[in-house]
């Protein structure tokens, strides 16, 4: 067989006079194109004057060569304007590579045209109609082809909604399309706008559905503020009268709780009970009903009617009473206390905090070094966060008292953080240290002003209750210490309210110019008004400009950075403003407002805006700040941080080394992402001070809830932090970093992980606000206590139809030590630390490390039988009658025992603990009581009962009451005992603990 | 036999007498006829079907496309020499072991490589050469356009002059005379380069001019830019002076200050 060796022939036919030669040799190349494109490159001018030629006939012929020819030259942009001449010809099915890379090619033009499009508004540059067409072809054709995810993406790229649609409707599995399309929305689409339209279709899409998927659609609904919407949707599943879908309206609001989206879900409380008393026939919301009645006089008359034939108390309708009562606890839960106090009751009794650690950090901590006692003071909270254990300050009560000033001040703090969610106690627990009204000098202000502030913390994000007091408290005070610590707990509870009462007098605390108070009403005005972009903002600016004080100053700029929180493009002209600032305060304020308005996005605008200021600003501070803004903008991709700070971590400035350790801390916090540790791993040994503290932090954000089976570095990190500790020629920074890493390592009771991004992928604002305030514990430690807003609990908690506990089991697919708590540290060990305090010999080191790994192995063989005794008889006996009678039993087998297999799974029982390396082996058993309306593994779920007429027992029944002190500060786990004894109403509040004071 | 081969068959024959006749514009027309109806024969190239009546129709259109190479040089049309060739090219090269070698193929090629030299493409000239086997540069007609290219490229212009009167096939004739032409604009190129002036005779001389009519009327159509004066041909205006080489020296700066600003940022 011959082949042509060469194109010369048809090249030469192109110039001969006869078209119909030209055709032939048209025809011809246009099938060779892929052999002889370089002899034909050289005259393809030629043919492209064939195509400009409007007489000749195949002018889309000659199109379609010369768009081969440029493809093979790499010219694409080219390439792409002729095949579009060729249109016709052009065949998109086409299974080449030259009809791939064009189509690809086509699809990025088309989706940046579109895009700018959108951007300048409509009077954008028009789109070549034939590019449109083909776009549209090849949507088509994915479609029909069966490629619906294809073409979803290539139609949520290229703005095309009306395909989107088609799309999604055509596919078979319409839920399944709709769950892809959210999760495309979420991590690829940045313009939020744009976003925005997305999800308003995908909702319109839902509602067309036979059966929607409420929950997606009050998720979308959520991020397009539609509270209404919601409200309606609950009411309807509600009104269902089918205990299923009471269930799902519940799991909605339990699920919307999580995005900590505060003055939505008061829309949607508001709404719901507004449509209530509209109908005119609730029973006990009368006061409402009223003024629902005068606003609206069309149904004045209707209100009365009802209520008057209502008010006998006789016969009420069934159904309404019943939806009254679904009403309250959907008012409940969407308030947020059931799942406060729930995770208050698990937090309390699963709590498993090691006081050990703490009591050797204790000691070896020099008394006189203020620094490091505070810190171990704020260890503690964040050790105990949200578990009401205050038993080693209660132990301590001497030791606590060296706390004077502000470091009392963060003491007092503190007990907000360990009382975090004691949403009704709280301002009892804090009584004793409250400015008391008309007795003047009473307290210290500064234990005042620490209470103020701890009960900001007690009550983030749900401050309803504490608010007026707090106002009170603020209005009643001259002292700025006390307005510091008001203002803080007025911005804490207030969160992204925008209440102007509060706004306007906290401002007026910034107008006194007094330094400390105004540092402090900064920030606050920001947390009032996260996320409300409104002109406060340049008021705050303006104020900035105006006043004398560094800290008024830097207080402001983070404020102002807060309240673009998540606006995106909006904040822009701001963010500009700020970064262009003389005033390298304010330009470090900007960093914050490029961290928080693009939180979560990875946005590369914003990232690229980040690491020019990294290495281009004059001021440490900016620099540093920028690079940890870096973290913030990249949390919902952690894999991404330690690839993009890689570099930074190693520069020679320890400011922009300190920010890339927090960056990671931040995005890469919970995760136990490897390289994020193998990255903070030589930062923790760095050469300067600071560093080491930020890194030793960051790691623990990182390394928060794994243990050592998961990761073996985290034995290697635990026992460096107790060596720094325990270094007495070691800095006071870096000690206090290993003080907070310890305390954060083992945070809320070991139960809680640091979680920027809710299950559905929304971002928890509280948390993210928690951790940009945090970060700033480097010009003011009081702060450190914001870090608790970012915990949550890493819990499985299933509830019936009441909202109660039930007891219910569920399988997580691996072997159990993977996830386990990890070992307390053992008291043999820190006793014999703590007897040779001061000369530690080699040999007495030896003995030491002797002594541990004795401990260390009979902790193991301790562990194994305990495990299996506790599994044969999980109520019999209490934790530690077993420990002994194992270790009586096991004293001689202990090696046979330790070569038992571990078993591959673990049952677990709810509320369970469920750490977020192991969401993804958790599995619900067939064939058990209880199924989860929803197959989420952890969090709030509604479990459907499918024996509902046999009698239920409850589970998380124990109060904090019936545990002493004593018994909890023994080290030991007063969970499993409480778990076996007590059977009381689950719903029962935790008693406070009997108040104390520290104060001398 | 096939109705179509036919058809170019008879077509054919008539292009062939008329080109006897020396009627060049029949022919012309009949030509283009020919190659509308050679497109619709599959088995030539680049498709090379293999249909029954393959042979004949490679031949018939080998032969076409020669004799339309001929027609070009008596019309002494240089494109439509270049284009039929090429389009004759794939026959020769792409179709051993389909039909035998063409008696016509080394003169053909021959004139090709002529053609090259006057039209003074010497690279395309190689690249000819070197694709046809060792055993072709033993052809006459090969040799000589090859030994032409030797003189030529030795400067030993008067050999390739005499050369002309040596010529072989008829058709050759055209493009010898054509040579003289590109001799002669060698030439000048190299005096220009050589010489800052020359006298009129001798330039005359040098270039083969037989009048200085001859020589001026040559200068303005080719040469504009060269100028006669005083019985002198003057280059000096073709060697215009270089433009004077500027050293960018802001660029320069700018460059080197950015380095420092780059160095200085460093992380």
């Amino acid at each position: 067989m011959a082949v042509v060796s060469s194109a010369s022939g048809l090249l030469a036919m192109l110039n001969e006079d006869h078209p119909a030669l030209k055709l032939h040799a048209l025809h011809k190349l246009n099938s060779l194109v892929n052999l002889f494109w370089p002899e034909i490159s050289s005259i393809v001018q030629k043919i492209e004057s064939l195509y400009e030629d409007e007489k000749f006939e195949q002018r889309q012929l000659a199109a379609l060569v010369v768009s081969k020819v440029f493809y093979y030259l790499g010219e694409l942009d080219l390439s792409l304007s002729y095949a579009l001449g060729a249109d016709p010809l052009f065949d998109v099915t086409e299974d080449s590579d030259f009809a791939h890379t064009l189509l690809a090619k086509a699809l990025d033009e088309y989706a940046i045209l579109k895009s700018r499009n959108s951007k300048t508004g409509e009077q954008g540059e028009e789109i070549d109609p034939r590019l449109e067409a083909m776009v549209e072809k090849m949507l088509d054709k994915c479609i029909s082809d069966g490629k619906y995810q294809q073409a979803m993406g290539i139609a949520v790229e290229c703005r095309r909604l009306d395909k989107l649609e088609k799309a999604i409707t055509t596919s078979g599995n319409v839920n399944g399309a709709l769950s892809y399309c959210i999760n495309l929305s979420h991590s690829f689409v940045y313009h939020r706008v744009y976003r925005c339209k997305i999800l308003s279709l995908l909702v319109k899409i839902y509602q067309g559905l036979s059966s929607p998927d409420y929950i997606n659609i009050c998720q979308c609904l959520m991020f397009l503020n539609e509270p209404y919407t919601v409200a309606t949707t609950l009411e309807t599943l509600l009104r269902s009268g089918n205990k299923d879908d009471d269930l799902l309206a519940f799991q909605i609001a339990f699920d919307l709780v999580e995005n900590e989206h505060q003055a939505f879900l008061l829309n949607v409380r508001n709404r719901l009970l507004y449509t209530a008393s509209l109908s005119g026939k609730s029973i006990g919301v009368t006061s409402v009903e009223n003024t629902a009645a005068t606003v609206n006089s069309m149904r004045t008359h209707d209100a009365l009617m009802s209520e008057s034939s209502n008010v006998p108390n006789g016969p009420l309708d069934p159904n309404e009473v019943a939806y009254y009562l679904k009403l309250e606890k959907i008012k409940g839960i969407l308030s947020g206390e059931t799942s406060i106090q729930l995770t208050l009751q698990f937090l309390y009794s699963h709590n498993r905090s090691d006081l050990l650690i703490l009591k050797s950090i204790k000691q070896s901590v020099e008394m006189r070094n203020s620094v490091c006692h505070s810190a171990t003071i704020c260890a503690n909270a964040i050790m105990h966060a949200g578990t009401t254990v205050d038993t080693f300050l209660r132990e301590n009560l001497e030791w606590l008292s060296r706390a004077t000033n502000w470091a009392k001040f963060s003491a007092t703090a503190g007990l907000g953080v360990i009382h975090k969610g004691h949403l009704k106690q709280g301002r009892a627990l804090m009584a004793p240290y409250l400015p008391q009204t008309g007795a003047a000098g009473g307290g210290s202000p500064y234990s005042e002003g620490g209470a103020l502030y701890a009960l900001g913390l007690i009550h983030a994000n749900h401050g309803e209750g504490i608010k007026q007091f707090l106002r009170e408290s603020l209005q009643n005070t001259g002292s700025e210490v006390i307005q510091h610590g008001a203002c803080l707990g007025l911005g804490l509870a207030a969160l992204g309210t925008a209440d102007e009462e509060i706004y306007e007098e906290v401002k007026n605390v910034l107008y006194t110019d007094s330094a400390v108070a105004g540092e402090a009403a900064g920030i606050s005005m920001g947390l009032l008004m996260v996320g409300n972009a409104s002109d406060r903002a340049s008021e705050m600016l303006a104020y900035a400009h105006d006043t004398q004080h560094e800290k008024i100053i830097r207080g402001l700029a983070l404020g102002i950075a807060l309240t673009v929180y998540g606006r995106e493009e909006e904040a822009d002209t701001l963010i500009e403003q700020l970064t262009r600032d003389q005033d390298p305060i304010l330009r470090y304020g900007g960093m914050y407002a490029l961290a928080l308005a693009y939180s979560g996005t990875a946005n590369n605008k914003a990232i690229h805006q980040l690491l020019h200021f990294a290495v281009s600003d004059v001021s440490d501070d900016v620099r540093r700040t920028a690079v940890l803004a870096l973290g913030f903008v990249l949390y919902s991709e952690p894999e991404q941080t330690p690839r993009i700070v890689s570099l930074l971590s190693e520069s020679y400035n320890p400011h922009v080394r300190y920010g890339a350790a927090l960056a990671i801390g931040i995005s890469c916090a919970g995760t136990g992402l490897s390289e994020a540790i193998s990255l903070l791993e030589p930062l923790t040994s760095d050469v300067v001070d600071f560093v080491r503290q930020g890194a030793l932090i960051a790691m623990a954000m990182v390394m928060i809830q794994t243990n050592e089976s998961c990761d073996h570095r985290m034995g290697t990190f635990r026992r460096q932090l107790e060596k720094i500790i325990q270094d007495k020629h070691e800095d006071t920074m870096s000690k206090m970093g290993a003080i907070l890493a310890s305390g954060i390592l083992d945070a809320g009771g070991r139960n809680v992980t640091i979680r920027l991004l809710s299950k559905s992928r929304h971002d928890k604002i509280t948390a993210v606000v928690g951790l940009a305030v945090f970060s700033q514990f480097w010009y003011w430690y009081p702060l450190l206590y914001f870090i608790s807003l970012s915990f949550s609990p890493t819990a499985f908690i299933g509830l019936n139809y009441d909202l109660k506990v039930p007891r219910f089991e569920f399988v997580s697919n691996a072997k159990p030590s993977l996830f386990e708590y990890p070992r307390p540290t053992t008291p043999p060990a820190s006793t014999l630390a703590a007897k040779l305090p001061t000369a530690v010999l080699s040999t007495s080191a030896k003995a030491k490390a002797r002594a541990k790994k004795e401990a260390e192995q009979r902790a193991s063989a301790e562990k194994s039988s305990a495990e299996d005794v506790s599994a044969s008889s999980s109520s019999g006996k209490g934790p530690r009658a077993s420990e002994r009678d194992s270790e009586s039993v096991q004293a001689g087998n202990a090696p046979e025992k330790k070569a038992e297999p571990e078993p591959s799974f673990e049952l677990l029982t709810n509320p369970a603990r469920v750490v977020p390396a192991q969401e993804k082996h958790i599995r619900f058993l067939e064939g058990s009581r209880y199924v989860p309306v929803k197959l989420a593994p952890s969090g709030f779920v509604l479990l459907k009962d499918l024996q509902p007429e046999e009698a239920e027992v409850l589970a998380l029944t124990d109060a904090p009451s019936n545990v002493s002190p004593a018994n909890a500060g023994s080290g030991n786990n007063p969970a499993q005992q409480g778990l076996g004894t007590s059977a009381m109403a689950v719903d029962e509040e935790p008693q406070p603990p009997q108040p104390f004071e520290f104060s001398a | 036999m096939d109705p179509q081969l036919v058809e170019v068959t008879q077509i054919f024959a008539r292009f062939k007498a008329a080109l006897v006749r020396k009627d060049f514009d029949h022919c012309k027309k009949l030509l283009s006829q020919l190659k509308v109806l050679l497109t619709r024969f599959p088995s030539l190239p680049p498709t090379f079907e293999k249909t029954p009546n393959a042979v004949q129709e490679l031949l018939i259109a080998r032969e076409i496309y020669e004799h339309a190479v001929v027609l070009s040089v008596k019309t002494e049309n240089q494109d439509a020499f270049e284009r039929d060739f090429f389009q004759l090219k794939p026959f020769y090269t792409d179709t051993c072991g389909l039909i035998p070698p063409s008696p016509e193929e080394y003169p053909i090629l021959g004139l090709n490589l002529l053609r090259l030299l006057v039209q003074n493409r010497i690279s395309e000239f190689h690249r000819e050469l070197e694709l046809l086997p060792a055993a072709a540069l033993e052809n006459p007609c090969i040799r000589h356009a090859v030994e032409l290219e030797q003189s030529f490229m030795e400067g030993a212009y008067n050999r390739v002059l005499s050369a002309r009167q040596t010529v072989q096939p008829e058709t050759y004739v055209y493009f010898m005379d054509l040579l003289a032409k590109t001799v002669r604009d060698e030439i000048a190129g190299c005096s220009e380069k050589a010489y800052d002036s020359l006298s009129v005779a001798d330039a005359k001389k040098i270039m083969m001019f037989s009048s200085d009519q001859e020589l001026s009327t040559y200068i303005d159509e080719e040469h504009p830019e060269w100028e006669i004066k005083n019985g002198f041909v003057y280059f000096q205006k073709a060697k215009e002076a270089q433009p004077w080489k500027e050293i960018p020296s802001m660029q320069l700066i700018n460059q080197t200050l950015s380095y420092a600003r780059e160095l200085e940022r460093i992380v």
